[in-house]
């Protein structure tokens, strides 16, 4: 009888497994089928990137009808590394995906889940098509480039012109010249600087930028030669103490998108915030677009040098197991063809990696300052968070930022708190 | 009839399917989520190590986990408290009147049967630091208090907010639990303590309560599990802010442990985060049976 | 139960304070909800410039831009399979467990009994990471199946607890005569004590129903196709760290919502007896 039960419970599952496979698409014939992974709703985001690359993907599948087809997979952001590696380790890493360069994409590359794309970067001139060899430098393991990156964006100080003329301030250059700004837009009636400290990168944008004009050297405290508590990161921790005098007030609660509608609403002067920021303000306020001013973030006196940059690119990657390499560099090709490119520039708001020429007039006014920045740039660096020993250690650097901020912790203890990970996690 | 009854075949043909789910879906993994609890999980290599309490240890000295308690523990206070009192005062003013009780009744309820996630949109945007509550009262020059970010107190206002909410939100339930209980009480008894001269306050408090009292047992289990498993409406009103507002409970946590792109992936800690959360559900539970003994009752 | 109290004598100022106190509750519950409605209707600048005003113009198109952004429509079918499949399982499953628990005779029916009510006091976030990572081995992640499976498994022990009860309470009598006619074990159970149940089907369909309707965590965690996702995980899509939709968010929430309220309206009375009743057997 227990033979029966089974023989039951087996017809069951059968029928829920053919119940199952119902919802999936239906087999190809000859289409070489990919998967793309992303971390926006492709449909529902108004992020001009994320619309962009949708254009991408449909451009796709429209040119390779019958040939290639690409089915993306999308999450939040918040969620994209979890349900990646969900996928990894079900032997179902999506054909192409997302990733940001640094430790998460370490994470792909150590274990060879990520496929080396030289050779395919080398053949039919793919590879000089791209503005330079350096935009390869952070997707670079011994020698080998194992991800293409598609954007770059670049961290600055974006201002809101009238008011500066009504406050009678001009651009600063220094610290000290951005703390009078600030407080003669204070005494002007507006927020000086608007930033979200309820979304921790931001904040933490801010502290790497102080952190690198002090001169911290991020590869010493990384490798353990030096600790994290030192004279030039408790210098950048009190002047961010210091900053925060001058946030709007409801800094600690304010998203991301609430600190950026400060400024495009004109209520704040200063957000300091990555280029993408751009097709956001432009598009909700599009009277705002000519109001806006771009500067590069200002220097420390008797600190490093100045023209560094921040700088954050999306780059694609490909999964070493894949069966279609064709396709998938098919696709990857799209993404850095001279339509996506330009687009990238005239809408995104963000920096080609090709020499595509884009319509000037076109693209966002800010671009053009952003751009400017960013060629005059002698030296780019990664978002603290992501530039450190893991994204694990990012996330803790980022939670110490607010607890400054938030003024639990002086910057000594805060930095000291980073540090004891380090320790506590063995990287010491 | 009675070797009907006793039929084997019958009896496994019957239960099989749900213990053999309950088995596979439940038990064994909350044996391996013991043991995941005892191991050491590696995101690059994706594999665990057995590091016995480790994670234990961790957690213990981990400031996070002491908050995400504290708030948990707050909840599960609370909620029982606040459950007890409103949904009783309900229950009582509603069993006293007749026009519109089905009305307020079933208004009440409405809530509870809404999703959470949806509701919590909807109070967040409410308390918002600007837009929402803090917008009506910035016409009449007051300014708001920081609603969902303020992070001073023992118990933070953004806390109050939300557990106000929750009790908003689920009131309804323990108000119904209650008014089967009181509806289900002879009302001669009521009849005789008026006749000698006893108020309506005294009449509830020495005829009402007593006889209400194993149901609250049943409600404050109900809401003692309840609390602690709460996540759909701090998730939906916080994201991931909880973490920097020093709002996470155990269910906000053990998800991020697990599952966030920022410092997630850490499968044994929120194992053992899961382990904890059990054995503080187990225990809420005992506690509440102890103390209200519920006799067997019957609808 | 004090109607004859009552109407001999005049209003007292006690019942007037009580109609005033859930007056003020009417407004305590039913505002939001009208104000979700208000603000679905405005634009986006409107909402931050006046979130309590009455809109400049009703912005229909929100709507429709929602539905379309939010996926709201797979995501409703999504919810609806998941959900249907869920009950039609858990009320078959359920509650032939729950008969052989309640009427047929063996040894173990008691410690069957137990071992399904433990299930009910153990909450599913701590199941959560091994059936993750159980699921996402075979498959199962971002498969509605790999939901249905849990759901079911935690829809079991009140379906059990409820309808044991209901199978207790129907008459040795019926049974016997039953048997006296001929009918199998089999024909029993489907045949005369399912129908019976009727009502505690009822209400286990409907606890059932809501529960995984607007569950959140697991829908969460389990599946990441966007073709796939649940409505309550489709709304919180509108809130990410980088942007908050709120004239899109507010039609999703509406959409979200409407079905129930509609269907609550429709059977309230029935549904909040019906889910107090369940609440009390569990």
């Amino acid at each position: 009888m227990k033979r029966k039960v089974m023989s039951v419970m087996l017809s069951v599952s059968m029928a829920a497994g053919l119940l199952a496979s119902v919802p999936m698409t239906a087999g190809a014939e000859e289409v070489q089928e990919i998967t793309w992974m992303f971390w926006d709703d492709l449909e529902a985001s108004e992020d001009n990137i994320t619309k962009g690359f949708k254009e991408v993907i449909d451009r796709f599948n429209e040119d390779y009808d019958g040939v290639y087809h690409v089915t993306p997979i999308t999450t939040t952001l918040e969620e994209y590394y979890t349900q990646l590696n969900a996928l990894v380790d079900a032997d179902e890493t999506p054909d192409v995906f997302i990733v940001s360069p640094g430790p998460n994409l370490t994470d792909y590359v150590a274990p060879g889940v990520a496929a080396p794309l030289d050779e395919y970067l080398e053949e039919d001139g793919w590879k000089d098509t791209f503005s330079s060899d350096a935009v390869f430098a952070q997707q670079t393991y011994d020698g080998q480039i194992y991800a293409v990156p598609l954007n770059i964006a670049a961290a600055c100080v974006f201002y809101n012109k009238e008011i500066f003329e009504e406050a009678g301030v001009e651009v600063p250059e220094t610290y000290d010249e951005l703390l009078e700004v600030c407080a003669a837009i204070k005494d002007a009636g507006y927020t000086p600087i608007t930033i979200s400290a309820g979304t921790a990168w931001c904040l933490s944008m801010l502290a790497g930028y102080l952190c690198d004009r002090e001169g911290v050297d991020l590869d010493a405290i990384n490798s353990g030669e030096e600790s994290w508590v030192n004279d030039k990161t408790i210098a950048a921790g009190e002047k961010l103490l210091e900053l925060s005098q001058y946030f709007q007030e409801t800094a600690a609660g304010d998203s991301n998108d609430d600190a950026t509608a400060a400024l495009y609403f004109e209520e704040a002067a200063i957000l300091i915030q990555g280029s993408w920021a751009i097709g956001q303000m432009n598009g909700a306020n599009p009277d705002f677009e000519e109001k806006c001013g771009v500067f590069q973030f200002p220097a420390i006196e008797g600190g490093n040098d100045p023209n560094r940059v921040i700088a954050k690119s999306d780059s694609l990657a490909m999964s070493s197991s894949t069966e279609s390499p064709e396709a998938c560099i098919a696709l990857m090709k799209y993404f850095t063809d001279d339509e996506a490119q330009r687009y990238t520039a005239e809408v995104g708001g963000k920096i080609p990696v090709t020499n595509v020429e884009y319509d000037v007039s076109v693209a966002p006014a800010q671009l053009a300052d952003v751009m400017d920045i960013f060629s005059n740039a002698t030296g780019t660096f990664g978002f603290y968070n992501e530039s450190l020993v893991s994204s694990d250690a990012g996330a803790e650097f980022d939670n110490e930022m607010v607890a400054i901020f938030q003024q639990e912790k002086t910057p000594e203890e805060a930095f000291q708190a980073v540090e004891d990970w380090y320790v506590e996690e063995g990287y010491r | 009839m009675d070797k009907l009854l006793r039929d084997k075949k019958a009896i496994i043909l019957f239960v099989a399917p749900a213990l053999i789910l309950f088995t596979v879906v439940l038990f064994i993994p909350i044996g391996t989520s013991f043991y995941y609890a005892l191991c050491d999980y590696d995101k690059t290599t994706r594999s665990y190590s057995f590091i016995g309490f480790g994670n234990f240890i961790k957690l213990a000295k981990d400031p996070t986990m002491r908050i995400a308690l504290k708030n948990s523990l707050f909840f599960l206070v609370f909620s029982c408290v606040s459950q007890l009192i409103m949904g009783l005062l309900l229950a009582a003013l509603l069993t006293n009147i007749t026009k519109g009780r089905n009305v307020f009744k079933n208004v009440i309820y409405l809530p509870c049967v809404l999703s959470s996630a949806a509701l919590g949109l909807l109070w967040a945007f409410l308390f918002h630091a600007k837009v929402g509550i803090n917008n009506l009262l910035a016409n009449f020059g007051i300014q708001g208090p920081a609603w969902l970010y303020s992070t001073s107190g023992f118990i933070t206002l953004p806390m109050w907010v939300i557990a106000f909410v929750s009790l908003w939100q689920y009131v309804g339930q323990s108000m119904m639990l209650y008014m089967a209980q009181i509806s289900g009480i002879n009302k001669s008894l009521y009849e005789a303590s008026y006749i000698d001269g006893a108020s309506k306050v005294k009449a509830f408090r020495y005829i009402t309560l007593p006889l209400v009292k194993p149901m609250i047992g049943t409600a404050m289990s109900l809401n003692a599990i309840g609390s602690l498993k709460f996540f759909d409406l701090i998730y939906s009103m916080l994201g991931d802010k909880t973490e920097n507002l020093k709002m996470d409970v155990l269910a906000t946590y053990l998800y991020r442990t697990g599952f966030s792109s920022k410092g997630g992936n850490h499968y044994g800690k929120a194992s053992a985060i899961g382990v904890i959360l059990v054995v503080l559900c187990l225990l809420a539970t005992g506690i509440i049976n102890k103390l209200f003994k519920t006799e067997n009752y019957e609808m | 139960m004090n109607r004859t109290a009552e109407n001999e004598k005049p209003i007292k100022i006690s019942t007037i304070l009580i109609y005033v106190f859930f007056c003020f509750m009417m407004v305590l519950y039913l505002a939001p909800l009208f104000w979700i409605g208000m603000t679905s209707l405005k634009t986006r600048a409107e909402i931050y410039k006046s979130p309590f005003g009455w809109p400049e113009a009703f912005q229909w198109g929100n709507y429709a831009v929602a539905w379309k952004a939010g996926k709201l429509g797979i995501a409703m079918l999504n919810s609806l399979f998941v959900c249907v499949v869920t009950l039609i399982l858990t009320m078959i499953i359920g509650s032939m467990a729950a008969f052989a628990i309640a009427r047929l005779k063996w040894k173990l029916s008691g410690a069957a009994m137990i071992y399904i009510m433990i299930g009910m006091m153990i909450p599913v976030h701590c199941v959560l990471i091994p059936l993750f990572v159980r699921f996402a081995g075979i498959g199962l992640n971002n498969n509605l199946w790999g939901l249905i499976l849990p759901y079911l498994t935690f829809s079991l022990p009140t379906c059990v607890f409820i309808m044991s009860g209901f199978f207790r309470s129907i008459p040795n009598e019926l049974l016997e005569s039953a048997c006296m006619d001929g009918c199998t074990i089999y024909q029993i159970f489907f045949r005369i004590c399912f129908p019976l149940a009727r009502t505690g089907l009822f209400v286990t369909g409907l606890m059932t129903f809501i529960g995984n309707w607007n569950e959140l965590l697991l829908a969460l965690v389990f599946v990441s196709d966007d073709m796939k996702k649940t409505l309550p995980v489709a709304l919180t899509k509108f809130v990410t760290p980088y942007q908050t939709n709120y004239d899109k968010m507010f039609p999703a929430i509406m959409i979200a919502i409407i079905p129930t309220i509609v269907v609550y309206c429709l059977f309230s009375n029935q549904i909040v007896d019906g889910l107090t009743t369940g609440a009390v057997k569990g």
